[in-house]
């Protein structure tokens, strides 16, 4: 019984074992996990038959109401029938970059959208790749050798249920005692982005710097001593109980959140204060070295960063018989999904220079002539020390 | 704890599970904290535990543990007497049914629960308000240290009411008859016998409360977006925020000083557990 055990295990090694030769010896010409960039991975074609060979991808932490990314997931699958698994939506970044360590291989991301900081302290976890469009992306928001970039820019958004007494327009407008219990943050700053983007916001409208955000500290501590501020945390949730009225908000989360409030008969309304303009750091894409689905990580990357103008995912026919390429070049770039969710991504300016970008969502234009800040990274670090000490004691 | 030969196997998956979801990260939280972010020994990640913000944070934390759990304690045993005294075989097991029901919410709903009852628009600031009684008219808001121990409170008086109650139940019926037999009145009954009796056994309820009460994340969190500086909340924006990405390892150092507190209080627990037992021995 046991010798005929051990000849059966022996005769299925071999017969995997010869398996695993042949898949191998077929696909040997490019190894997906190693090339970077569209040329070393055999052009849009051959990526795009690799990716779907794989027929999955597995990407993390991104929820489909945020900056339109329901719209990329949808258009990808649609377009190249590769399924994609979405891991724990609305995580973190920092839960991210721990899966990437620890999860094993076939369960592991295959793409990443993290805060700034967690590319920089996690580089040697991500393959170096260059899109197409790399040149466009500005020296400033990325890794030299391709491990990481930033993929889009949020601002920050003054986000109003319609029921106000009087429509904010400023940050200067809401010490104004109408707004009493009324305004609220999306998080602790040390802990959300976009919170400790409302206070670099805030500051500038208080007159500061982004160098120091004690402005922006004090314009908060003033709100709640009028007792303006409410500490609830701004979501959907606590909006619909009516806990707030008021927040603060990444534009490209707003239409999401108008059309779920709709959908339990609120009006809320998104403006772009005229007294500050932020804009987020970027959030940045890496794909780790680890990744299951090389092929297709490699793809969604090309895809992310596209600046197309094409079909939607509601307005894309058959594909079939198409080539890898035509299909790529027929549907709408990254780049250009994120613009439609209010999102700004991070080769706008390029895009604009050649006539590509398409325009905003009625509603999200940013006022004429201000001036956009972007905290630069050291700035965000002297930020956060400053927060630690003082937020707990707002 | 000696076992018979192979009596303790029955215990394995109880062994195992305690291992592996106590044990085993217990011993990867205290081995990271000791590390620094390059991977060197180093105790560098405790020395702004002891200082400054984080100090700040144990501190209120343990202020708010302690509170919650005072309240909680007394109003418990005094509703736990008032129930055995009085209530009917049936109430009884209804109470008993919503306590645990109550004892078992936490987390986001009920904050969530609070805020639709008494967030600036809820149901209850509304029925309040109609009777004439505006309860953000001063400076109340439910958003704050004083609301995060009232919704705290909300969830510790049932589990107070939950584990007191076996004491108060163990009072035996000789021990007042024989008191009065002997010419005490109720009052010595209660100030001689059964306060003494049942002082272990309210410590110790008041210290699983304070473990409780110190180690809840997400009512708080979601009540105050770090406004009110609790230990748990800073742990959360450490490992798993958005913001701060290289200091992970200081809150598995703030996580260990945690697990020494809430330690201190299972001690206390553990002491008061013997006390109590010797009055149900025999």
């Amino acid at each position: 019984m046991r010798k005929r055990l051990l000849t059966g295990v022996i005769a299925a090694t071999v017969a995997v074992t010869s398996l695993v030769a042949v898949s191998s010896s077929q696909a040997a010409s490019i190894d997906y996990s190693k090339c970077t960039d569209l040329k070393s991975c055999g052009g849009m074609d051959a990526l795009v038959k690799a990716a779907q060979k794989e027929g999955k991808l597995n990407v993390i932490t991104i929820p489909r109401d945020w900056a339109n990314y329901g719209e990329a997931l949808d258009l990808f699958t649609k377009a190249f029938g590769i399924k994609i698994a979405d891991d724990n939506p609305d995580g973190s970044s920092a839960y991210e970059i721990q899966t990437v360590k620890t999860a094993p291989k076939s369960k592991a991301p295959d793409a990443v959208d993290v805060g700034i900081t967690y590319g920089a302290d996690n580089v040697n976890l991500f393959a170096p790749y260059k899109v197409a469009t790399w040149k466009d992306i500005p020296a400033q928001w990325k890794e030299a050798s391709g491990r990481w970039a930033g993929d889009y820019y949020g601002q920050i958004a003054l986000a109003y249920d319609t029921s106000v007494t009087k429509a904010p327009k400023s940050f200067a407008d809401l010490k104004d005692p109408a707004f009493k219990g009324q305004v609220a943050i999306g998080g602790d700053p040390t802990g959300a982005q976009e919170a400790l983007m409302s206070v670099f916001a805030a500051n500038l409208a208080s007159g500061g710097t982004p160098a120091n955000i004690q402005p922006g500290i004090d314009y908060f501590k003033g709100l709640k001593a009028s007792g303006n501020f409410v500490s609830v945390l701004a979501n959907g949730q606590n909006l619909a109980a009516g806990a707030y009225k008021v927040s603060f908000s990444w534009d490209f989360n707003g239409p999401g959140a108008i059309a779920s409030a709709a959908k339990i008969g609120k009006t809320i309304k998104y403006v772009i204060p005229t007294d500050a303009v932020i804009k987020g750091t970027p959030y940045i894409m890496a794909i780790p070295f680890n990744a299951p689905h090389p092929a297709a990580a490699r793809l969604w990357s090309e895809f992310l960063y596209s600046q197309n103008k094409g079909k939607t995912s509601a307005t894309l026919g058959s594909v079939k018989g198409l080539s890898g390429s035509k299909i790529f070049a027929s549907i709408q770039g990254g780049q250009n999904i994120w613009i439609s969710g209010a999102a700004h991504p991070i080769t706008e300016a390029a895009m604009k220079t050649k006539g590509l970008a398409i325009n905003p969502p009625a509603g999200f234009e940013t006022p004429a002539g201000a001036t956009v800040v972007l905290p630069t990274p050291d700035q965000q670090t002297a930020a956060k020390e400053l927060l630690k000490t003082q937020w707990p004691n707002l | 704890m000696r076992f018979k030969k192979y009596s303790w196997l029955p215990l394995l998956p109880f062994f195992l599970f305690t291992g592996y979801f106590l044990l085993w990260p217990i011993l990867g939280v205290t081995l990271r904290s000791l590390h620094d972010n390059h991977g060197n020994w180093s105790l560098s990640n405790y020395t702004p535990l002891l200082s400054g913000a984080y100090r700040h944070a144990f501190v209120t934390s343990i202020r708010l543990s302690v509170i919650t759990s005072v309240i909680s304690s007394l109003l418990g045993a005094f509703f736990t007497l008032v129930i055995v005294k009085n209530a009917s075989s049936r109430l009884t097991s209804i109470i008993e049914s919503v306590a645990a029901v109550f004892a078992n919410s936490g987390g986001v709903p009920l904050a969530f629960m609070y805020i639709a009852a008494f967030g600036a628009e809820g149901m209850f600031t509304k029925i309040l308000k109609f009777f004439g009684w505006d309860i953000y008219a001063g400076h109340f808001t439910l958003f704050s240290f004083t609301g995060v121990v009232l919704v705290y409170t909300f969830f510790m008086t049932p589990l107070m009411i939950i584990v007191f109650r076996p004491a108060i139940l163990g009072l035996r019926k000789e021990w007042s008859e024989a008191s009065l037999n002997l010419g005490a009145t109720n009052l010595t009954y209660w100030r001689r016998v059964a306060i003494p009796i049942l002082t272990p056994s309210f410590i110790g309820s008041f210290f699983l409360l304070f473990a409780g009460a110190f180690s809840a994340y997400a009512t708080a969190r979601a009540l105050t977006v770090g406004t009110v500086p609790l230990v748990p909340i800073i742990i959360g924006t450490l490992v798993d925020g958005n913001v701060i990405s290289d200091q992970a390892n200081l809150g598995d150092a703030l996580a260990v000083g945690m697990i020494f507190v809430a330690g201190i209080a299972m001690i206390g627990y553990i002491w008061a557990q013997r006390s109590a037992a010797k009055w149900r021995q025999s």
